[in-house]
């Protein structure tokens, strides 16, 4: 198992790790208990690239009070390569430029000395 | 299983109210007791609905607070909250109640009150239905969560925004014809064109607003329903899930939890879509109501943007859809909307919509979805 917060602080370091299932091969974003595809509770871990394609994507203009001030800022959903997905952040690629099947690379958020989050940047 | 119905609806007017949410629903359950001709001490519990409250208003512990305000504070009384389907959960389990022989009349109802806080503040609190680690983290929004389905959707699909328009413009017309809707007025495929961008490619007339209200229905069992001679009886009422995060869902050009709910309400009732006259669905968004329509097997995959282009969903299509103006123009008090869209469709299958009424209606169908399309409540009511 990994925990959410050891999951962030490897990604602090600069890697994700995600979960492999040792049964069925399935690969799964932390944390998870018994593997969804399987039933099984048998995992050993897999290190992700942090590079994949931007599978859909949106621009937030109306933003939650906290985020207000970042507004707009562009949010993916990413599909690796190893072919696990995760949502984050689009930085440094200017809105207008953003579209779907772009390749993009994992780097960590933190915005304001706020809590760690996914962020994509150029590939 | 015992058979339940539903013999009594109430709801509030949708919109801005000066009155705290447990007010708002015990006003909408005065009117449901009423039309059910039921005397409040013969109800036996109350299942309640309600999301945001504890921030909007500062208040846990809703049941109690809802039932005493409604006089009947001695009944059993339990607060549900699943996202935006907490009172169409409330309303399955207490099917479930009757059905299982532990009671014979349960109110079943939710309320929200949302206008008394600011936009910026009611967006951060809606998105708490989102995950705090993962994905509040991001700025992530509602409107969000449906612009990320809906761009899946137009690409998979080449659904268009002026389709997703055409939902926004055929609901606002269904909610002229309804007296309780927060907005009665139409509007135009160019206004919602040039509507602001909120979260693109969805704009400000593709959202439903934020709205307070409150509704009511009451359940009773087949030997109480028999002596009412307006009784609809429920013939399904199931619920499904999905991963909580958007980063599970492989595919969001689909919301495969619609599709699980809906086969397991059309097995319990032993129907087909092609039984279903009219339907109450969870268009919070324009593209929720497109993939809605396709996750129910009222239209094939891919095909909902087409449905709403053509007029198959309005008032006198293929199947009407919103008849009450859903959730875009009837509004959205979230912890009351399950419960609303029950009332709208006991009232059409009662005949008793008058210029929104589906004529003939004899089965209707009610979806409810809460959070990143993680919960999907489907129920199937019948004359």
């Amino acid at each position: 198992m990994i925990s959410i917060k050891e999951f962030f602080d490897g990604a602090r370091a600069g890697t994700l790790t995600a979960l492999k299932c040792r049964q069925c091969g399935e690969l799964a974003i932390p944390p998870r208990e018994f593997c969804v595809a399987c039933g099984k509770r048998d995992w050993t871990t897999a290190p992700l690239s942090g590079e994949g394609r931007v599978t859909s994507f949106t621009v937030i203009r109306v933003a939650p009070r906290r985020h207000a001030a970042a507004a707009p800022y562009a949010i993916a959903h990413v599909t690796l390569t190893e072919g696990v997905a995760l949502l984050g952040r689009l930085v440094d690629i200017p809105l207008e430029r953003v579209t779907l099947g772009m390749p993009v690379r994992f780097r960590l958020l933190s915005e304001n000395g706020g809590p760690p989050a996914i962020a994509f940047g150029p590939a | 299983m015992r058979r339940v119905a539903v013999i009594g609806v109430g709801v509030t007017k949708f919109g801005k109210h000066e009155r705290t949410s447990a007010e708002l629903f015990a006003s909408a359950a005065v009117d449901a007791l009423a039309d059910a001709e039921i005397e409040p001490r013969a109800v036996q519990s109350l299942y309640y609905g309600n999301v945001v409250g504890s921030e909007t208003e500062k208040q846990l512990h809703m049941g109690p607070q809802a039932a005493s305000v409604l006089g009947v504070p001695t009944i059993p009384t339990t607060r549900f909250e699943a996202a935006c389907a907490s009172s169409h959960a409330a309303f399955r389990h207490a099917v479930m109640e009757i059905a299982s022989g532990v009671s014979d009349v349960v109110l079943v109802g939710g309320a929200e009150r949302v206008l008394n806080v600011t936009t910026e503040e009611s967006t951060e609190y809606f998105a708490y239905a989102s995950d705090a680690m993962w994905e509040q983290t991001l700025g992530l929004t509602f409107p969000g969560v449906f612009a990320l389905v809906a761009r899946a959707h137009m690409a998979k699909h080449g659904t268009t925004a002026e389709q997703m328009a055409a939902v926004a413009v055929k609901n606002h017309r269904h909610g002229v014809l309804n007296p309780k809707a927060q907005f009665q007025k139409e509007i135009t495929i160019e206004q919602v064109m040039k509507s602001p961008l909120i979260a693109d490619p969805l704009r400000l007339y593709d959202c439903c607003p934020f709205t307070d209200g409150g509704a009511a229905v009451v359940l009773a069992s087949e030997e109480v329903a028999r002596t009412r001679k307006r009784a609809v009886w429920v013939l399904a009422s199931a619920a499904a899930s999905d991963h909580m995060l958007l980063h599970d869902k492989r595919d969001l050009s689909r919301v495969p939890v619609t599709e699980r709910a809906a086969a397991a309400a059309y097995r319990q009732a032993g129907k087909t879509p092609a039984d279903v006259d009219v339907v109450e669905l969870h268009d919070c968004f324009t593209i929720a109501e497109i993939v809605a329509t396709e996750g129910l097997g009222l239209f094939e995959p891919g095909t909902g943007g087409i449905a709403a282009e053509k007029g198959w969903t309005s008032l006198g299509g293929k199947v009407p859809v919103n008849p009450s103006g859903g959730l875009k123009a009837k509004g959205h008090p979230i912890g009351a909307t399950g419960a609303s869209q029950v009332a709208e469709i006991v009232t059409q299958l009662r005949g008793e919509a008058g210029p929104r009424q589906v004529d003939g209606a004899s089965t209707g169908l009610v979806h409810t979805l809460g959070g990143n399309t993680a919960t999907v409540l489907v129920s199937l009511l019948g004359t």
